[in-house]
């Protein structure tokens, strides 16, 4: 255990905190990774979707209100990996519109940089991590180097429903997958047996246990497991420096110096960790304007199912889909709502657990129930909805006057839906059912809006009026404190965010080691 | 693909949650099916709970009762935070569950000595149970059919009744 304070202490585990991590080690530095979870292992990936519920979160909990809740505890992730360790692969690039939403539509907040400042940084990543795709089948892709390995198959299902996009006048292309279709860099290429929710034992699915971590690890840096961070700790006589972060390790309270703190806690509990370090005279850091916790953003999505004559074998592929479509995506501002939204098509799918086909029919019991279960074993098929959500300062995650076993106050997010985005959802709802009728579907039914991910809490901004970090992740008001992950989107886009908090996170480290940035030229 | 993982050091890290039932006095390592058929002693929920649980659940997933939807789900209750019940994830984190599941059951079990399961089942999914005193009756409803789709349907048995091959990376070591 290092006993002399490291130049950088990270707090969580997950996607961005161990790529950073790695990076800096690998330049030289010392490096302290505190993750609040407990470590995990490839082989802690149990193939079962009850198991799975373990690499779920399992922190003190969190309060949810507003009219669509935000999903903590099915979102979230603890331990080695956090929630990259069960997440899907599905890595795609924000689209140039998304980091200018109030310029255009004065609506959410704008990014306080451009798509092409994060464009070589996307390249890289892409290259580094490994992403199966076919970019010339991707027309809707924004610019960047093709992927480095081909598409994933394609099975009968994405084929059922491949129809029906053809048939309304929709494109499809193979998913961008951050799943191996062929061995790479010593990982195994994917065996297409749709059980990414519980982890990818098998080293396919870029999780950080076989990306980031063993490069940390083989650098030299520590991470001390079960460690809970509770806040950091402003130097006394020179307010803007961190000087510590306190943390809770086997009931034993710790401080922990350094000359730089990244907090990367995943969305809530990066929040949670900043409000909670509020001092006396001082208001958290990056607080200055009341903007700490607010523009908490998540995606709107639902599922479409439908049951086919044709035989679907919809348990084959990986858990993300098979196909995408972004016929929908530019232009937020159509009729029938506000936002940006994606199709995930063809998703390998489980009879039971939440996202389960049977747990989306709760009106089918008894004894009907074995046979519908059984024909929908080889006739289902099903696709997901992604919806932007609209960045708002009133959606937020706070304090709750509870506390954890620590003493710690637990976090509560608020969270509302905007009208046009919740029209926006429905609209795609029925232009998704409508698309399943065309594919041939003799039934299709349509699963409750739900959320995905979780964004927002410490946002980017050039003004710290309306934003808590400026455009490298560091707190305002501080110049030794940094945020990493997703908390530091300002809009949310209608894409999943692994791929780009991991870009955010390469050009963060770039940023930190001094090494020039760089931007690919404005279309 | 992979080894298979040690498992002893997956279960002792979440020993309650994971096939550790009272049978005779004991404590014994067994699946909910196994538990059931010998005679477990329930650790959170009363007989009549449980009762009321397998009436309903076997009525809304046939089969749940033989695979143990009572056992399991006192299981999971018994293991506190290492809780793996569905619940977590819609709203019912893993400190309340016990309290919730006992509402939830009483409730059943009040509404089961005036009606048949089937009516109670029919009445819960439409919430129009008269002097429901619970959770709403619907969310109950959804929350104890998930349940017993787990246990059914969950394991590998489970998968190869759909004629689904199960293609585990790592294999569970018992069935749920």
């Amino acid at each position: 255990m290092t006993t002399s304070a490291p130049d950088t202490v990270i707090v969580g585990a997950g996607a961005a905190g161990l790529l950073l991590a790695a990076r800096l080690a690998e330049a030289g530095e010392s490096v302290v990774v505190l993750e609040a979870g407990p470590e995990r292992s490839t082989q802690d990936m149990i193939s079962s979707q009850i198991w799975a519920r373990k690499l779920k979160w399992s922190g003190a909990a969190v309060e949810e209100t507003g009219t669509h809740p935000v999903g903590h505890a099915f979102n979230a992730g603890s331990g080695t990996g956090g929630s990259a360790a069960h997440h899907y692969g599905v890595w795609l690039r924000l689209h140039p519109e998304d980091f200018k939403v109030h310029n255009k539509y004065k609506r959410s907040l704008d990014w306080p940089l451009a798509y092409e400042d994060l464009q070589p940084y996307y390249d890289r990543i892409q290259d580094s991590v490994g992403l199966s795709g076919d970019h010339t089948a991707e027309v809707w892709r924004p610019p960047g180097t093709p992927y480095p390995m081909p598409p994933l198959p394609i099975f009968a299902q994405g084929r059922v429903l491949e129809r029906g996009f053809q048939a309304t006048g929709r494109r499809t292309a193979p998913l961008p997958l951050a799943i191996n279709s062929i061995p790479r860099n010593g990982r195994a290429p994917c065996q297409f047996d749709g059980w990414c929710d519980a982890g990818c034992p098998i080293g396919a699915l870029a999780n950080p246990l076989v990306t980031s971590l063993p490069k940390a690890l083989d650098a030299g840096v520590e991470i001390r497991y079960g460690a809970q961070a509770l806040r950091v700790l402003r130097d006394s006589t020179r307010a803007e420096t961190i000087r510590a972060v306190e943390y809770v390790q086997q009931g034993k309270r710790h401080q922990l110096t350094a000359k730089r703190f990244v907090i990367a806690a995943f969305t809530v509990q990066t929040s949670r960790i900043l409000l909670n370090s509020r001092e006396d005279k001082q208001v958290a850091p990056g607080n200055r304007y009341d903007q700490l916790g607010r523009y908490l953003t998540t995606h709107p999505a639902g599922t479409i199912f439908g049951l086919f004559d044709d035989e679907t074998t919809p348990h084959l592929g990986v858990s993300g889909g098979q196909l995408l479509c972004h016929d929908d995506y530019d232009d937020k501002d159509q009729s029938g709502g506000f936002g940006s939204s994606q199709w995930l098509i063809a998703n390998a799918i489980k009879p039971h657990d939440l996202l389960g086909y049977g747990t989306s029919r709760p009106d089918v019991t008894g004894a009907a129930l074995r046979p519908w279960l059984q024909r929908a074993a080889k006739h289902l098929a099903n696709m997901t909805l992604v919806v932007e959500d609209i960045s708002s300062p009133d959606n937020r995650v706070t304090l709750s006057d509870a506390r954890d076993d620590t003493g710690m106050p637990i976090a509560h997010t608020h969270h509302d839906i905007a009208p046009e985005v919740a029209s926006r959802w429905q609209q795609r709802i029925d232009e998704g059912e409508a698309i399943f009728r065309a594919a041939g579907a003799t039934e299709v039914w349509h699963g409750p809006r739900v959320a995905m991910h979780i964004m927002g809490g410490t946002v980017m901004g050039t003004d710290e009026a309306t934003s808590v970090t400026d455009k490298f992740g560091r707190i305002h008001d501080t110049d030794n404190l940094y945020v990493s992950g997703p908390s530091l989107f300002p809009s949310s886009g209608a894409v999943n965010p692994t791929f780009t908090l991991s870009a955010l996170a390469e050009r963060q480290a770039d940023h930190l080691l001094g090494l020039p940035l760089t931007t690919a030229p404005a279309p | 693909m992979a080894a298979g993982p040690n498992r002893r050091d997956v279960i002792t890290g979440g020993a309650a949650a994971l096939g550790l039932f009272l049978v005779g006095g004991q404590k014994v390592w067994a699946t909910p099916s196994e538990a059931v058929a010998r005679g477990f002693t329930p650790q959170i929920l009363t007989n009549a709970q449980l009762q009321a649980l397998t009436s309903l659940s076997d009525h809304l997933v046939p089969g749940s009762a033989k695979s143990g939807i009572g056992a399991y789900i006192d299981a999971q209750l018994a293991a506190g935070t290492e809780s793996l019940l569905m619940a977590k994830y819609v709203g019912v984190p893993v400190e309340q569950q016990t309290a919730f599941y006992s509402a939830a059951l009483n409730a059943v079990m009040n509404a089961l000595k005036e009606g048949s399961v089937e009516a109670v089942a029919a009445n819960m999914a439409t919430d129009t149970v008269s002097d429901w005193q619970g959770p709403p009756a619907s969310y109950v409803f959804f929350l104890l059919r998930a349940d017993a789709l787990d246990v059914t349907y969950g394991p590998e048995a489970g998968f190869a009744d759909l004629g689904i091959p199960y293609s585990a990376h790592i294999r569970p070591e018992t069935t749920w």
